[in-house]
């Protein structure tokens, strides 16, 4: 019968809420510790410097896939927007700083309405969001591919490399990392619209009887996703210099590596951006480990798998549904 | 009394995590009869039930079936024993044949491994005559009607031989003739030696054929006699654990104006349906399951269409286009099923019950803790909500205090219109007193409530008046002196000339 709804006792709720809520804070805590002894490197300002940098490109991606999980949804289209947004600052700019702001505008424009088709497709059609986001990003390579003739055409200005400065280990990307976290998670945490996306995704059906607007709803996350990746594409396009079609080549899956890791679960409406910014932290500091240990790049992905499932594994375990 | 009996609980318990939901439950059952089984829902008896067909393992006590005693069954075991259970939610295979469906897992093969179709058809045929069905063995089950389909669970029965037949609720899908056609069925099982455990919320019709009841309440047992030493109202009190008085409470005011008049209402299932509701009084809503009920209620809260009528709301029309503008106009809905519909279960109580207030609520674009917190205080102790913390997760809180956080929510924003569909179901006596006593307060605030129930006991002890339905219409409307559970399913099941025309 309705066995599910009788409480547990108390001290398996605790220990299991204690896996969900501080799990990757914890491993964290472990491979930063057992960083002193195996890779003293690791805390030298260079490697600091790198982890950071290369964690905020991903960590602001992983807000906004962090948004998306939440709503019960999933982005893939953001390798696509960043591209895009690659494209869009060499060609609108052509190398010139003046023409910088235009080309942010233009970038955030069209990342905004890729956002908008992600989220008509899925609240409006009930696209299933992995399908809808793949078809949207194949869309997008393709729409960007057929504007430059597969030559990646313009320049990328100078000004942009002011997000490879850095103040010891800080930089700007960093530092627009943390503001960025900083406001989401105000707005999860403290606002009637972080309150409501947490609804729609826990229970859409009675979401929509306590009278939400679910698919604005939806589509807001959709939307702020694809702002996020801009804003990462730009980062991405400072760094880098140059326009590259696999400039993100991963971002999409280890963005939801990240915010899975950090304890967003998939089926929606559970999750904190506190812990995808740890799980983006676990994932760089992981990796740089095995490249200061010398380890292979199959053996870096092994272990990035092996974190991944056993932080899904554990986390099922622990939650009650 | 014990003659013969043919199965035997000896104290039977279950515990789910950690929660008894059956205590030390001993009854028996005589060979031939019918063993009628009633109880609230959440009482424990398709748990009960469920052990006694193999599908549930107790946690302790004895089960003897035949002289033979377990501790536990299978499922397996159960059906090669003779134990058969015909579930509410029928499990037949519908694109398959009435013959294959009797015989699912045990076709008859020839040595080359074909199945014999020719022999099952017969035997099929002949099981279903001598139930005195007319059923052509070839239609594929999904073509059949509800009430058919359960005589072909019946046949499937007994193509096991099955010695003890468990019928779960058979009433709450059929009607009328359906249902009689069912009696009869039972009546010639029985003859031929055939017993019938028998779970049902309708006491007149438990009177009609069962020799003995057991009733439950909570998981307990509170006893077992035959049908002759009891009275209806006797029977009531057993499963409720209270006189009727105390239960229900009855409304001590006037009631006032009309609040909600529905004029003509039709959708997809609706079919031209016309009421009024006052301010402060509670209307029931009863009918069969798929009369048109829940979809009445959708019609108001703008969930369906309307495709002809219209709706005026405290003397204005009202045409709303979803459930936001029917909760802006002070029209709240809540939906029969708590788990799925109407609760967050993995969102903490303090924000399931604060959802639909939140715009109250915030200052400089934030929530203000301070007046959340206000409020929170105010609904646990208005409706007395047992919880721990308010930042529990919802799930957590037993069924009758989820309820309550249902009801909390809404209760913020003090609607005129509440429509409560199966606002009792899955809660315990005690929550269930309370949740009685609730509607009443909020009747005194001048809330207009429409209550959907299959209960039919709760539907008879609070509703000011009753709506009854059929086939998407309002078929009568009983107040006062009319209603009477007789009554009601007269009207709920009578078939009418040229209504499904």
């Amino acid at each position: 019968m309705s066995a599910e709804m009788w409480p547990l006792p108390s001290t398996t709720i605790a220990v299991r809420r204690f896996i969900v809520q501080y799990g990757v804070y914890v491993s964290l805590g472990i491979v930063l510790v057992a960083g002193i002894f195996l890779t003293p490197n690791l805390y030298s300002s260079q490697t600091l410097e790198v982890i950071f940098k290369q964690g905020a490109q991903l960590g602001i991606v992983a807000i906004g896939q962090t948004l998306v999980l939440l709503v019960s949804g999933l982005d893939l289209s953001m390798t696509g927007v960043i591209f895009m947004t690659s494209v869009v600052i060499a060609r609108v700019s052509n190398g010139n700083d003046q023409m910088l702001i235009p080309a942010f505008i233009v970038a955030y424009g069209l990342g905004g309405l890729v956002g908008l088709a992600n989220g008509f497709l899925v609240t409006k059609r009930k696209v299933p969001p992995f399908v809808a986001t793949l078809g949207v990003l194949i869309l997008v390579q393709g729409a960007v591919q057929a504007y430059t003739l597969g030559v990646p055409g313009g320049f990328v200005p100078d000004g942009l490399g002011i997000v490879n400065q850095s103040f010891g280990f800080i930089t700007i990307p960093l530092i627009l990392w943390i503001i960025l976290s900083v406001i989401f998670i105000g707005v999860l945490r403290l606002t009637p619209y972080g309150r409501r996306i947490y609804a729609v995704g826990s229970n859409p059906i009675a979401a929509r009887l306590s009278g939400l607007s679910v698919n604005w709803l939806v589509t807001s996350a959709y939307v702020l996703c694809s702002l996020c990746a801009v804003t990462s594409g730009i980062i991405l396009t400072g760094y880098v210099g140059y326009v590259d079609r696999f400039i993100a080549s991963g971002f999409d899956l280890d963005s939801i590596a990240a915010a899975v890791i950090g304890g967003t679960s998939f089926a929606g409406g559970r999750g904190s951006l506190l812990g995808t910014i740890a799980g983006v932290l676990l994932i760089q500091v992981l990796s740089t480990m095995a490249l200061l240990l010398g380890l292979d790049i199959q053996v870096q992905l092994i272990i990035k798998g092996l974190v991944i499932l056993v932080a899904v594994a554990l986390y099922s375990a622990a939650r009650v549904e | 009394m014990t003659i013969d009996p043919i199965l035997e609980l000896q104290h039977i318990s279950k515990v789910y995590a950690g929660v008894p939901v059956l205590k030390d439950v001993s009854f028996a059952c005589q060979r031939g009869q019918v063993h009628a089984l009633v109880g609230e829902n959440g009482a424990g008896k398709s748990t009960l039930m469920k052990i006694v067909a193999g599908a549930v393992q107790p946690n302790g006590g004895t089960i003897t079936f035949k002289g033979e005693t377990f501790s536990h069954l299978n499922t397996r075991l159960a059906l090669d024993k003779g134990i058969s259970i015909i579930y509410q939610e029928l499990a037949l295979i519908p694109h398959m044949t009435v013959a294959e469906n009797i015989f699912l897992g045990r076709e008859q093969r020839t040595s080359l491994g074909f199945t014999r179709q020719k022999l099952m058809m017969d035997e099929a045929a002949a099981l279903l005559q001598r139930l005195g069905v007319q059923i052509d063995p070839r239609t594929p089950a999904g073509e059949l009607t509800v009430a058919r389909q359960q005589m072909v669970e019946i046949a499937k029965s007994l193509s096991r031989n099955a010695d003890l037949i468990i019928m779960d609720e058979p009433s709450a899908i059929l009607a009328g003739q359906e249902l009689e056609q069912l009696f009869q069925i039972i009546e010639t099982l029985t003859q031929a030696g055939v017993t019938i455990i028998y779970i049902s919320h309708r006491l007149d019709e438990v009177f009609q054929i069962a020799k003995n009841v057991t009733v439950l309440k909570d998981g307990e047992l509170v006893g077992t006699a035959p049908i002759e030493q009891l009275n209806r109202a006797r029977l009531v009190e057993m499963m409720v654990g209270r006189s009727l008085d105390e239960v229900f409470p009855k409304s001590k005011h006037a009631i006032g104006d009309p609040v909600l008049v529905a004029e003509n209402l039709s959708t997809q299932t609706l079919k031209q349906a016309s009421f009024t509701l006052h301010a402060g009084e509670i209307v029931g809503v009863a009918g069969m399951v798929g009369s048109g009920r829940t979809e009445l209620a959708r019609a108001i809260f703008g969930a369906d269409a309307l495709q002809t009528g219209h709706i005026t709301l405290k003397g204005v029309p009202f045409a709303p286009r979803g459930p936001q503008q029917a909760i802006e106009n002070g029209v709240t809905l809540v939906p029969e099923d708590r788990k799925q519909q109407g609760l967050f279960t993995g969102l903490s109580i303090r924000h399931n019950i604060t959802l639909p207030i939140l715009k109250r609520l915030t200052r400089w674009g934030m929530v203000d803790r301070k007046a959340e917190n206000d409020v929170i205080a105010r609904a646990k102790s208005d409706l007395s909500i047992n919880m721990a913390s308010p930042e529990l997760e919802a799930q957590f809180l037993s069924g009758g205090n989820q309820q309550k956080v249902v009801l909390a929510k809404w209760l913020q924003i003090l609607p005129s219109v509440i429509i409560l569909d199966e606002p009792t179901r899955g809660i315990d006596v005690g929550a269930k007193f309370e949740i009685y006593q609730l509607m009443r307060q909020l009747n005194e605030k001048g809330v207009a409530i429409l209550m959907i129930s299959s209960e039919l006991v709760e539907v008879l002890g609070m509703s000011d008046r009753i709506l009854v339905m059929q086939d998407g219409r309002i078929v009568g409307e009983l107040a006062g002196e009319q209603v009477s559970e007789q009554a009601v399913i007269t009207l709920a099941t009578t078939h009418r000339e040229g209504m499904s025309a």
